[in-house]
């Protein structure tokens, strides 16, 4: 019954093969879980307002990753379909808290309120949340176990099937910090969840497995549920989030042993030395490899 | 809350009393449900939010009786919530009931019988494909549109879905009569073979319009199964003896299904026999009884 980002149809493993293709709900589902700026009235700066709080609460009271970024997605969607009053700020305070304590829920994690909103100088009575909270649910169709891109990761592995676990791992490891980060581009929002996902495992399959990285374009840009075009135009878009902590990778890279590092130094190795140089110098490089990204993501369509 | 208009209670409910209701405004009729959810300090409760938000993701499918809308009323100070639901006027047990008794009684249309349980097959592989096991399905809990000849799964109880890793629940589930063997028996591990030996008993009673196994109590029900379909042996189900409430019964020899549901054609038999099978393991999906042969001569296009 926990809502689980990367299944949040609670499929256990030993029912999988009976039961119609689960992927198929995920894909059909996926647009009632969107709030695209197209067409919507999403008010940017509440918007960035609340994320700002959320944050907050996720490095202040060390919030479970994927709670903080359940509330995101709670608060893009409530946005895209509700207008918040403007001159009133404490609306969006009280949207990003009632958002909070409800992803919190989802995820049963704990979150105390009462301390959070103590350190951020403002307090909402329960009941006041509680009001909210509703507002929140009516405004979703209680629909609160939110298809995000996180939630197809698994299906897209799967095309990785001939890379061994580690590397899965580590693919899926670099995927997901790019998903985090990717949330706060307002750009992601035009792109259903699973383009996302599978720009996000190319961009690291790019990064991390470059040998196989061609196979991998190539199968996933055949599967039936994606728009080849659109993907494109996601690689595009999540290139420069996905390169921009390229430092965190080489810390991957260098602090452990196994095959992903061997892959991982034989696409790095290059550059690691130029890391250490000139702040330009890995400007231009983040450019280069954003660029290779994007050249290597359309040979597929070609 | 004041959007709907209680017209009648028509039951009771899984969590409690149910409704026949009208939308004011539209004159839609519903069916609300009352739950025993109450909101407290903490706003709505973490339970009641994940189950019901799961709910909402299953009445996309139209064999799902759908979920409209959830309300709240204030009741002393405290919000009690509200299911609405679509509302159906008839369900299986009083569709089968109105071709057995009643001034004309005469058997249900074979092309309705195939219908029904092609829906509720359909209905069941959506649940299942969503992680979540219904577990009481019973002719009651089936709801009809005679009309539109629709059938639709009611009463998607709250707290059933199953997770990994698969609890163990409670034993007080399912009816009786729709029971299957391996959850009379005491397993601890509940799949989706629970609800398609449900569906088994339901296609037979469909065709009988009588129940298949209408046991009174455990061992009564399971003495029913055994009579028919013979007392099970380590062979066919591996692990039977170990189960926790085996005891040593009377020795059974199978006998012809068919013989049960005369008027059923040899497909349907089959397909029915493959719903009964002892080990839950072997008890055909419901995703591969869509495909069985039994629905060959049935126009899936318009489903």
């Amino acid at each position: 019954m926990e809502y689980d980002p990367e299944n949040p149809l609670t499929i256990s493993n030993e029912e999988q093969h009976r039961v119609s293709d689960p992927i198929e709900a995920l894909f059909a589902a996926e647009s009632d879980h969107m709030s695209p700026l197209a067409g919507g009235h999403l008010d940017l700066s509440a918007r960035r307002d609340a994320v700002s709080v959320i944050l907050q609460a996720q490095f202040g009271c060390s919030l479970d990753p994927f709670a903080a970024y359940l509330a995101v997605n709670y608060v893009d969607r409530f946005l895209s379909k509700r207008e918040i009053p403007s001159g009133k700020p404490w609306i969006v305070r009280l949207l990003s808290i009632s958002c909070l304590s409800l992803a919190s829920k989802m995820k049963k994690t704990d979150l105390n309120l009462t301390d959070f909103q103590r350190e951020e100088g403002f307090i909402f009575d329960s009941q006041t949340i509680r009001r909210m909270e509703l507002i929140v649910l009516g405004a979703l169709d209680w629909r609160m176990r939110s298809i995000t891109p996180f939630s197809f990761l698994r299906f897209f592995l799967s095309f990785f099937s001939p890379a061994q676990a580690p590397l899965l791992h580590a693919l899926k490891a670099r995927a997901s910090q790019t998903l985090f980060k990717a949330q706060n581009e307002i750009k992601m929002l035009d792109f259903k969840p699973s383009v996302i996902a599978a720009a996000a495992l190319l961009s690291a399959a790019h990064e991390l497995l470059p040998i196989q990285f061609a196979s991998f374009r190539s199968a996933i840009s055949s599967c039936e549920f994606v728009n080849k075009e659109r993907l494109l135009e996601c690689c595009d878009a999540i290139g420069d989030v996905a390169m921009d902590g390229c430092d965190l990778t080489f810390e991957m890279v260098s602090s452990s042993n196994t095959p992903v590092t061997v892959l991982g130094r034989h696409c790095s190795s290059s550059e690691s030395e130029r890391t250490v140089g000139s702040s330009s110098d890995e400007c231009d490089l983040k450019n280069r490899r954003i660029s290779e990204l994007r050249g290597a993501l359309r040979l597929s369509q070609a | 809350m004041e959007k709907y208009e209680k017209l009648e209670k028509v039951g009771e409910g899984t969590y409690g009393k149910v409704y026949k209701a009208q939308d004011k405004a539209t004159g839609q009729l519903v069916a609300l449900k009352k739950t025993r959810l109450e909101m407290d300090e903490e706003g709505i409760p973490p339970t009641a939010l994940r189950e019901i938000s799961l709910l909402q993701m299953l009445s996309r499918s139209i064999y799902v009786v759908r979920l409209l809308n959830v309300e709240h009323v204030d009741k002393n100070g405290k919000p009690l919530l509200y299911l609405v639901f679509e509302y159906l006027d008839t369900d299986l047990k009083k569709f089968i009931d109105s071709h057995r008794k009643g001034p004309n009684p005469r058997p249900l249309p074979p092309s309705v019988i195939q219908s029904f349980l092609y829906q509720l097959c359909k209905g069941v592989a959506h649940c299942h494909s969503h992680g979540v096991l219904h577990r009481d399905l019973k002719p009651q809990n089936l709801l009809v549109d005679k009309e539109k000849g629709i059938l639709k799964i009611a009463d998607l109880g709250l707290g059933r879905a199953f997770t990994i890793p698969l609890k163990s629940y409670t034993h007080e589930i399912v009816t009786l009569w729709y029971r299957a063997p391996e959850v009379l028996l005491g397993t601890t591990h509940y799949s989706t073979g629970v609800d398609m030996w449900s569906v088994g008993c339901i296609f037979a009673e469909m065709v009988r319009r009588q129940a298949l196994f209408p046991g009174d109590s455990e061992l009564q029900q399971l003495l029913h199964i055994f009579r028919l379909l013979g007392t099970p042996t380590d062979e066919q189900w591996p692990g039977v003896s170990s189960l926790r409430d085996w005891h040593e019964y009377p020795q059974w020899k199978p006998q012809t299904l068919a013989r049960a549901v005369p008027t059923l054609e040899p497909e349907g038999v089959d397909l029915l026999l493959k719903m009964l099978q002892y080990d839950p393991a072997n008890r055909i999906s419901a995703k591969a009884a869509m495909e069985h042969p039994y629905f060959d001569g049935l126009d899936k296009s318009q489903f």
